[in-house]
């Protein structure tokens, strides 16, 4: 019954992890650049969300829209001044420009609302549905549900509209899309601003049960690396899995092992992924 | 590359830029008998040396192999760790323990090799990433040794050589800097070696290395091996000279990690002045930003290292040392220099 309980949290947070590993995933996938970024602008979305709250009393899964196109906007920006003139760049110069970014970010946050940990009321907080023996957190339940929604768009955006398909071209091959008169800068705009757009709504969704302070997202680099690696990096569908997979992994370990050393877990599974299958993850490419 | 040109260039140059190096050296020995011994300017300018040091460490893998390590905290917690435990259950003195610390390092290394050296760019980036924060959480969790998240103090001695124990950050400068010429002798040994031209062909391209014969596991073994005890010893002298640490301040990955590779990029990544112009840049930058404000703005400081780190990669990713090298030429003075020797 334990592990059941265990499985079921592992399950709703890890939908959770999936999608909001997603844009780190579809970046990848469309530019090959890892952004090592990618957890601070989850940091964004809490914060607009947590701002949305406070001031306009709306209910973070409502607020995770209005994260979604602040940030989408921001990462648009982003994409085109940072971004794209290091697209051609040695790996180095690549890497260590997101790591720059992921500092600024999170030290911009610092000094603009300070170290405080913020929290949300809402009605639902504290309660859960009871399944059996089983307890489901209805915030769990609903940033589950809201990811997955959020992560079906996506897919649905990429999979059935044109400006998906087009992406996806440009994702495959870069110049022949191009030729085909795909604006490709456009679609590495679009692809970074949906990316960290759809982070933010995912650091929005769980709002409800965590905390926001700058620091929030050194959480979940890791994690999210573990994920998308997990599922193979570029793919969207995959990432969610992973998430989920890490999500469970977290969960179950903390059955076994003490607390502190549940995140140990997940990093020996990630240098063993990396380890044991790069060749079929590097392989992988395209959304 | 034009390798065959290469060691003609390296030897034409070697012998003015060794005394270059040397009385650069010799001037950084006496600038602290100029200085407060209690200062301020001191303590600086001795972490601006580590940090070179530590730089010059990472640029043997990072820059010679250009393995792009986001984990080297793992070799300097290591060492900083093995040292002050040593130091303060059995009294040992941190000079033995830097080498037990080395030889922990070394073993990590070792390690880390097996999983770590068949990822390239990204992915060896992300590997050594979750390496270090592993180390991290280990550090934070296993109490009964290392203290936890509480840290550790390195306890009170008087001033004494053989325990690296001074009240006044003089001493520390001396021992810092001498740890900076060593590291940076390795450096350039390294490279101008047989196996820095094995690093330089896995550098270029790891395929066609493997091809003409090059064992190049082995070649960013032995790189990697070096590089992790030199950066396991350099955290030993920082203990010694800030007295205490925790889990985060050795392991950390903006702390320690991306700071040595920054120190090194904004330099010159591969070259082997780029690691000190690097640190001396970022480290005083850094401080007086702090000092301005006297810490009142929390992430103000780190905020610039970021946007440091950005302005350089946007405007010249190969760093300070061959911006100034392109900024010479375009004055249209002495074309090349040693800002493009380094390359």
């Amino acid at each position: 019954m334990q592990l059941l309980q265990a499985l079921v949290d592992g399950l709703l947070i890890g939908g959770v992890y999936g999608v909001v590993s997603i844009g780190l995933s579809l970046v990848f996938g469309v530019m090959n650049i890892v952004n090592f970024a990618h957890a601070a602008f989850l940091m964004l979305g809490m914060f607009v969300a947590w701002f949305a709250w406070a001031f306009l009393g709306l209910d973070p899964l409502l607020g995770a829209f209005l994260s979604f196109v602040l940030v989408f906007a921001f990462g648009c920006a982003v994409q085109q001044v940072l971004v794209r003139p290091i697209l051609a760049a040695p790996q180095v110069a690549q890497i260590f420009l997101t790591v720059g970014l992921l500092i600024v970010l999170e030290n911009a946050a610092l000094m603009a609302f300070g170290a405080d940990f913020r929290s949300v009321q809402t009605p639902y907080q504290t309660s859960a549905f009871r399944l059996g023996g089983i307890i489901v957190s209805k915030p769990y339940l609903y940033a589950f549900a809201m990811a997955l929604l959020s992560g079906a768009a996506v897919w649905a955006f990429l999979e059935r509209t044109a400006v998906g398909r087009a992406m996806r071209a440009t994702a495959q091959d870069p110049m022949a899309a191009t030729l085909m008169g795909i604006d490709t800068q456009r679609m590495h705009r679009l692809a970074f601003g949906v990316g960290v757009g759809l982070t933010a709504f995912g650091g929005a969704v769980i709002l409800p049960y965590l905390t926001v302070s700058p620091t929030v997202g050194s959480h979940y680099v890791v994690l999210m690396f573990t994920a998308v690696v997990l599922g193979g990096l570029g793919s969207v569908a995959g990432a969610v899995v992973g998430g989920i997979a890490v999500g469970v992994i977290q969960s179950v370990s903390a059955l076994v092992f003490p607390i502190q050393l549940q995140n140990l877990v997940l990093f020996v599974v990630f240098i063993l992924v990396l380890a044991l299958r790069p060749d079929g993850i590097v392989r992988r490419r395209g959304a | 590359m034009s390798a065959l040109s290469l060691p003609k260039r390296c030897s034409a140059l070697a012998r003015p830029r060794a005394l270059l190096l040397a009385a650069l050296a010799a001037a950084a020995a006496i600038v602290p008998l100029f200085l407060d011994p209690q200062g301020y300017w001191v303590r600086v300018l001795t972490l601006t040396l580590i940090f070179a040091a530590l730089g010059q460490a990472w640029n043997i893998v990072g820059g010679l192999a250009n393995q792009i390590s986001l984990g080297h905290a793992a070799y300097f917690g290591v060492g900083a760790y093995a040292s002050t435990i040593l130091l303060i259950n059995f009294g040992l003195s941190p000079w033995i323990g830097l080498f037990v610390g080395m030889a922990l390092a070394v073993v990590v290394a070792l390690v880390l090799s097996v999983p770590t050296f068949r990822l390239k760019g990204h992915y060896f980036a992300l590997a050594t990433l979750a390496a270090g924060e592993a180390l991290r959480v280990i550090a934070n969790s296993w109490q009964g040794v290392t203290g936890g998240p509480v840290g550790l103090s390195v306890p009170f001695m008087p001033d004494s050589f053989w325990m690296m124990s001074y009240g006044a950050p003089r001493p520390f400068y001396w021992i810092a800097l001498a740890a900076l010429v060593l590291v940076t002798l390795v450096f350039w040994w390294i490279k101008s070696s047989a196996l820095g031209y094995r690093l330089r062909a896995v550098k270029e391209n790891e395929q066609a290395a493997e091809v003409v014969g090059v064992n190049t596991f082995r070649a960013k073994l032995w790189a990697s091996l070096v590089s992790a005890a030199a950066t396991a010893a350099i955290g030993v002298v920082y203990v010694q000279f800030t007295y205490f640490f925790d889990p985060d301040a050795v392991f950390g990955v903006a702390t320690v990690s991306v700071r040595l590779a920054l120190v090194a990029i904004v330099g010159g990544i591969g070259t082997v002045i780029g690691p000190v112009v690097g640190a001396l840049v970022v480290v005083p930058l850094e401080e007086l930003v702090n000092a301005a404000l006297q810490g009142q703005v929390a992430g103000l400081s780190a905020f610039v290292y970021g946007a440091i780190l950005i302005a350089v990669i946007l405007v010249e990713p190969r760093g300070l040392v061959a911006l100034f090298g392109r900024l010479r030429r375009g004055l249209g003075r002495r074309p090349g220099g040693a800002g493009e020797a380094g390359r």
